[in-house]
């Protein structure tokens, strides 16, 4: 019971001090929020470029465009000689028919029918070869390139490399441009909670004259930090899910990848949005007690 | 300190156990002045003693020692059977609820009624609402302020305002009231009034150490008087006056 005095008396007290110094308090939760829609915006842009990544990675990774009716022992051959390459995890024939098939297929995903208008068309064989790791590429091209059975090669392995070369660029310059904001972040809470522990200065001393614990003192403030903190991450998380509507398609339409954009990774983002809010509110506002509290009365 | 200086405790009686007990009590500060010097004092539960002497004197260092807000340089301090310097800061809040403390300025909160302003010591340190309910109104009795318990301080008279801090000091019956200059701001009317609060208090058991520079109510009350001067304890006198007699 007196635990739960306790909390009651905390909670309250911390939040009527956040109402007491409303501007600071307010501003202090702005930058929370803008702190945590910039992390939102890298996590958003970082899983987009993950799911490309894999899609990359899931796909074909060298494609070997074949000759012209290659007799079928000639064929049998290269695809025995391919699956035996270091690297290739498999090897598959697809004829000049699948490969209109798949045209058509396409064309039809997109609401469109492919309109040949009567001509005849045929497209070549290849052989898709997909790769345990897209680093093997190259050395599967160099042996394919000697080949006669094939005409021409080509590889995903520079979108990879393109692709691995954005997302740590995109990480870097995120996590330095957040670590700035944390810290201005930082700054404000410790601020807010100084200015909110030099106004009460007087309730503090009498709090200690009469024999209030440490904690009964400390806890209201710390607790008006997190308060900051879970309000700035409230606001943020209503706005990702105001605007989580507009940017699925943008994000469908740049990653190609539908599974960045999932109910479930909304989730996580939402827990990860609540979680560093709370934790950022709960050290601006320890750090400042720290230095604040003892000498304050 | 010389032995000429370390007076007879004549107001004590042997079997009384003493509330509080400086034993060689010394006090330095960080910038070298000096505050306290070999103080030797033992105060009675139940007493009621005057501590007198200019500004400067070490008036304000005695009463921080006894709450504990500073620890001694030299010597010891016991409160209530306990050695302050051997004392854990988590033991401090239990140690402040045996002591209340009334100032010269009242240390009202300015935004709290007077009913508010009594129950804020019981709330903050984990008092439940029922016996706030129950015991601001009897402490308001006891001081006389029960017909204005939902003034504000500054709706409130000099006199009314240092009983509401008296009542505050009162509310976790402490066994000692430490009154440091309550008369400081008060008119001589009000500060008689207000001295037979302190009387009515001391009579119910609670031990009284006033700081005070009114010279008329010392030498009216003639109850013991501590005189500091310099730091040192230069009197320590029952039924005394204000200044020495002899």
């Amino acid at each position: 019971m007196r635990l739960l005095r306790f909390i009651a008396f905390s909670v309250v007290r911390a939040w009527q001090g956040f109402w007491r110094n409303a501007m600071m308090s307010l501003a202090a939760t702005s930058t929370v929020v803008l702190m945590l829609v910039l992390l939102s915006g890298l996590l958003i842009v970082l899983a987009g470029l993950d799911s490309g990544l894999q899609y990359i990675e899931s796909k074909v990774g060298v494609t070997a465009r074949l000759r012209d009716n290659l007799p079928q022992p000639q064929l049998d051959a290269l695809l025995v000689d391919i699956r035996a390459l270091p690297g290739v995890s498999n090897a598959e024939y697809i004829s000049p028919d699948a490969a209109l098939n798949r045209l058509k297929d396409f064309y039809r995903e997109q609401g469109q029918t492919l309109d040949l208008g009567g001509a005849p068309i045929s497209l070549y064989a290849s052989v898709e070869i997909s790769l345990t790791d897209p680093n093997y590429a190259e050395s599967v091209q160099n042996a394919l390139s000697e080949r006669p059975e094939v005409e021409r090669i080509t590889t995903r392995q520079v979108d990879y490399a393109k692709l691995l070369s954005i997302i740590g660029y995109v990480r870097t310059v995120g996590i330095v441009a957040l670590g700035l904001v944390g810290l201005t972040v930082l700054f404000m809470i410790v601020n807010m909670i100084r200015i909110a522990v030099y106004s009460r200065s007087g309730e503090i001393e009498i709090m200690r004259l009469v024999g209030a614990s440490d904690s009964f003192i400390r806890w209201p403030f710390i607790l008006e930090g997190i308060l900051c903190g879970v309000i700035g991450a409230v606001v943020t998380i209503i706005l990702v899910a105001v605007a989580w509507e507009p940017i699925k398609p943008i994000m469908v339409r740049v990653f190609q990848m539908p599974t960045a954009v999932s109910t479930e990774f909304l989730a996580v983002l939402s827990a990860v949005i609540l979680g560093v809010g709370l934790g950022v509110g709960a050290l601006g506002s320890w750090i400042s007690v720290r230095a604040n509290l003892s000498s304050a009365a | 300190m010389t032995d000429a200086l370390r007076l007879p405790y004549v107001s004590v009686p042997a079997t009384v156990e003493p509330v509080i007990s400086m034993v060689d009590v010394g006090m330095t500060y960080p910038n070298g002045k000096v505050a306290l010097v070999d103080v030797n004092v033992s105060i009675p539960e139940g007493d009621f003693v005057f501590l007198v002497g200019p500004s400067g004197a070490g008036k304000s260092t005695f009463i921080r020692l006894l709450i504990r807000e500073q620890l001694p340089t030299a010597g010891r301090v016991v409160v209530a059977g306990r050695d302050l310097s051997t004392m854990r800061r988590s033991q401090v809040p239990a140690l402040r609820r045996r002591i209340g403390i009334v100032f010269q300025d009242f240390r009202l909160l300015p935004a709290k009624t007077v009913y508010e302003n009594v129950a804020f010591a019981l709330e903050v340190t984990g008092a439940t609402g029922a016996e706030i309910r129950k015991r601001v109104p009897r402490l308001l009795s006891l001081v006389g302020l029960h017909e204005h318990d939902e003034h504000l301080p500054a709706q409130l008279s000099g006199g009314e305002q240092q009983r509401t801090a008296i009542a505050r000091a009162l509310v976790h019956d402490p066994a000692m009231l430490i009154a440091d200059e309550p008369t400081g701001n008060l008119d001589p009317v009000t500060s008689w009034d207000l001295i037979q609060l302190l009387i009515q208090i001391n009579s119910m058991g609670t031990t009284v150490l006033m700081a005070t520079h009114n010279q008329e109510i010392v030498n009216a009350m003639r109850r013991r008087v501590l005189a500091l001067e310099h730091g040192t304890l230069v009197r320590d006198e029952s039924g005394a006056a204000y200044e020495r007699e002899y």
